[in-house]
Order: C-alpha cells, then sequence, then structure tokens
C-alpha cells in the first residue's frame, strides 16, 4: 500500500499523532481493510509521507505490536499479525466507536440537546461520509 | 552505509548545553535570565516563545553568535566561543533573516561555502536545488523571498551537520513548500540522526516532526517535554482554589499555569504524572493551548 494513503493525521487535535495511527489502524484491521499478511509501510516511508517524526511512528507500530495487531516479519517490515484473517463482527467493531460516542453522548447532555437532534445530525454525517 | 538510531535518545554528550545564561540589551530589559538548556544527540526540538521573547537572542547565543553576559554555552563539549573548526564544521544553521551574498548565484554560493567544510553533499544540493525550483544561475537578489529560504535551507543542509538550528525557516515558504522542507528534515533525521532545533509560529509544523518542545518564557526554558507527553498529562482544571489545591495533592499533579477566576475560583493547566489517568472533567489540551498558556 501506498504511505501516502496509509492513514492520515490531524493536527491542532488533543490526541497526539502516534495515538492517532493506532486508532486507524485498529480500525481498518478490525473492518478488516487490513488483513493477516498485508505489509504496512516501513517507519521510514510512512515518516517521510506524513512529514512526522520516525519515533513518532515507531512508537505507534511498537504498541500495535505489543497488542498484538501487527507482527514483524523476518528483517524489518511489519505485517499484520495472523490472527486477523478476517473483519471482526459488528459487535466488536462497535466497540471501538464506544468511547467517541460517549465522548459525544456526555457533551450533547451538557448542551441539553434533544435526543432526537442528536441523532438526526449524526445520521446526516454518516450520510455525508458514505458519499 | 552504517545505520544510525534516531528512534531512540541517543545518551552521549549534549549536543548543546546552555548553563545561566543571561543576556540583555544596553538599556533594555533582560531577554535571557538564568536560562539553562540541554539538546541530545537525535533530538528534534521546537522552541516556542511569543514575538519578542528571546528565540532568536537564545538561537544565537546557543551558536556561540552572542556572548552571553553570564552563564557557559558548550557546543560538542567545546566552549562555543573558541570552537574549533571541525566542531564548527558540524553545525548548520538557517538565520531568520536570509545572509546570503545577494550578487552571487546559488551556484557561486554553493561553491564559496563548499571550500569552508571537509564534508559536501553535493548530490543532495543538486537534488534539492532542481527539486525546490531554485535557478542556479540567476543572481540570489533577483530570487523570492521564499526560494532565497530554501537556498539557505540547502546550504545549511549540504554540509551535513551534526547540529541543525533553524530560526523561522517556513516564514516566507507556502504550505508546499514547508511540507517539502519537513520531508527534508524527516530525512535528515532518519540518515543521519541530526540533532535540530527549530523556531516557528506554525504549530502544525511543529506538531509533526518537533518530537520535543521547549517553551521560552520570562527568559527561561519554563518547560521541556515531548509533546505526546504533554497532550496526554497535561489538562485543564477549573475549580476553587481549595478544590483544586487538594484535587492536585491527591492525584500527584503538578501546576503549570494559573488564571484566576472570579468568586474564589481559578483555571489552572497541570500536569499529571505519567500513567495517572486525567479526571473526567478535565479538560483535555491541544498544541496551541500549551502554546498560549505556556509562553
Amino acid at each position: 500500500m501506498e504511505a501516502i494513503h496509509f492513514v492520515h493525521i490531524n493536527t491542532g487535535s488533543p490526541e497526539p499523532i502516534y495515538r492517532q495511527l493506532i486508532e486507524q489502524v485498529r480500525r481498518r484491521v478490525a473492518a478488516g481493510q487490513l488483513k493477516a499478511g498485508d505489509e504496512i509501510p516501513s517507519v521510514r516511508e510512512l515518516a517521510q509521507a506524513l512529514a512526522v517524526h520516525p519515533m513518532t511512528i515507531s512508537k505507534a507500530y511498537s504498541m500495535l505490536e505489543m497488542e498484538g495487531v501487527l507482527e514483524r516479519r523476518r528483517g524489518l517490515s511489519m505485517v499484520v499479525a495472523a490472527q486477523h484473517h478476517r473483519a471482526q463482527s459488528a459487535a466488536l467493531r462497535i466497540e471501538l466507536l464506544r468511547p467517541t460516542l460517549q465522548k459525544a453522548a456526555e457533551e450533547a447532555h451538557q448542551l441539553e440537546l434533544p435526543k432526537a437532534e442528536v441523532i438526526g445530525l449524526f445520521n446526516q454525517l454518516l450520510d455525508e461520509n458514505a458519499q | 552505509m552504517t545505520a544510525p538510531t534516531p528512534h531512540f535518545p541517543h545518551t552521549e554528550t549534549p549536543s548543546a548545553t546552555l548553563s545561566g545564561i543571561s543576556v540583555s540589551y544596553p538599556n533594555g530589559p533582560i531577554v535571557l535570565n538564568g536560562l539553562d538548556w540541554a539538546l541530545l544527540p537525535g533530538q528534534v526540538v521546537g522552541l516556542l516563545g511569543r514575538n519578542g521573547s528571546g528565540k532568536t537572542t537564545l538561537l544565537e547565543t546557543l551558536l556561540g553568535l552572542r556572548e552571553p553576559q553570564a552563564g557557559r554555552v558548550e557546543l560538542f563539549g567545546q566552549d562555543a566561543a573558541r570552537l574549533d573548526d571541525a566542531a564548527r564544521a558540524r553545525i548548520g544553521y538557517v538565520p531568520q533573516q536570509s545572509d546570503l551574498f545577494e550578487a552571487f548565484t546559488p551556484a557561486q554560493l554553493m561553491a564559496y561555502f563548499k571550500s569552508f567544510y571537509p564534508r559536501w553533499n553535493d548530490a543532495r544540493v543538486e537534488g534539492l536545488m532542481s527539486r525546490w525550483d531554485i535557478a542556479r544561475d540567476k543572481p540570489i537578489r533577483k530570487l523570492s523571498g521564499g526560494q532565497k529560504q530554501r537556498l539557505s535551507i540547502i546550504r545549511a543542509l549540504a554540509h551535513e551537520p551534526d547540529l541543525l538550528v533553524l530560526d523561522e525557516p517556513v516564514a516566507s515558504l507556502d504550505p508546499v513548500g514547508r511540507r517539502d522542507f519537513l520531508r527534508e528534515l524527516v530525512e535528515q533525521v532518519l540518515d543521519r540522526g541530526t540533532t535540530v532545533v527549530f523556531s516557528t509560529h506554525i504549530l502544525s509544523d511543529l506538531e509533526r516532526v518537533a518530537f520535543n518542545l521547549a517553551f521560552l518564557s520570562e527568559g527561561r526554558i519554563a518547560l521541556q517535554a515531548p509533546l505526546d507527553e504533554l497532550l496526554e498529562q497535561v489538562r485543564a482544571f477549573t475549580g476553587t482554589v481549595t478544590e483544586l489545591a487538594s484535587l492536585f495533592a491527591r492525584l500527584g499533579a503538578q501546576p503549570l499555569k494559573r488564571t484566576p477566576l472570579e468568586a474564589g475560583r481559578e483555571r489552572v493547566l497541570a500536569r499529571l504524572p505519567a500513567g495517572v489517568a486525567a479526571p473526567h472533567d478535565a479538560q483535555a489540551v491541544n498544541l496551541e493551548d500549551l502554546f498560549t498558556e505556556l509562553t
């Protein structure tokens, strides 16, 4: 896969770049877009493509390796770990969304928004992203 | 070529050490006030400070270009004021104001500087000149501000420095030019494990490449830490002074900046110890918040 399309990062976020990388790789493995044995860009390739410090990339990769999402092949290349041969069930995948929605729910509550309006907005955003 | 290991901090002699540095201008305020700072080999440090906070003065002092009234600067373990040629050749500097010879052409400029250095990467210079669209044979005075800045960066990279100091290196570059420059910096770090310190107000650039951040405030480095750690450990708290004092004592949090509010309340930016989960109602911050509050 071309390094430039592998992940994207947002600057200006309270979420550190290495965390953004971890979350995106986790989601893509969970969705089955990345499968067991798929090679991922090297630290060098991704650092250059994103113009990000290599230590940030290697930190994300090491953590993904520790949690069993990635594994290191002989040499230095990293691949998606063997157990991820197909997409996880929707029931597991939706759990990955829980922290984000939890936070949105808290904020909606603080803003005292009616439930229907919040759901309406979420529906609209889902449709926009699908296009 | 033996691959350096830029992904982990080295533990050898610091590239630069500043101890107890004070600088003031005649009849002016104190710019640097007993400042201590160290740059370790392979670190990429972003220097943050408000306009007029003394970033340029600090970088010039670090390079031995400006003599402090008090304190000592060492580069690669040598006194910066009496640096030998070998140590000098290990430094690359991109000043804020372009100091290129305006009557020269870029080709002449490079040939001139090449004669001063024991090492010079011609292939890299040629590659960058063509990639960055620099007319080799046009007088430098006819180049645009952005082209001069690029040329200044090429000059600083050409002799493959071990310490690279950049003072607002991207101020005249457009977003594409800035991205090209950041990629070059990443490559330099990957290939050579170069120590880099640079100042800029473009926080998104810092966020990408500066693994460590140093905040210059009131003449000192108020805080230096990896950005990842700051984003994960620093939170904004609001409450009464007594509430927050007991909360911080319980969490072991270190207050960084207090802003008094009405009715005995305050907003405090505080750093939690590593691994301590932030309380629910504490607010996460981004780099811009850190810049605003800590400089």
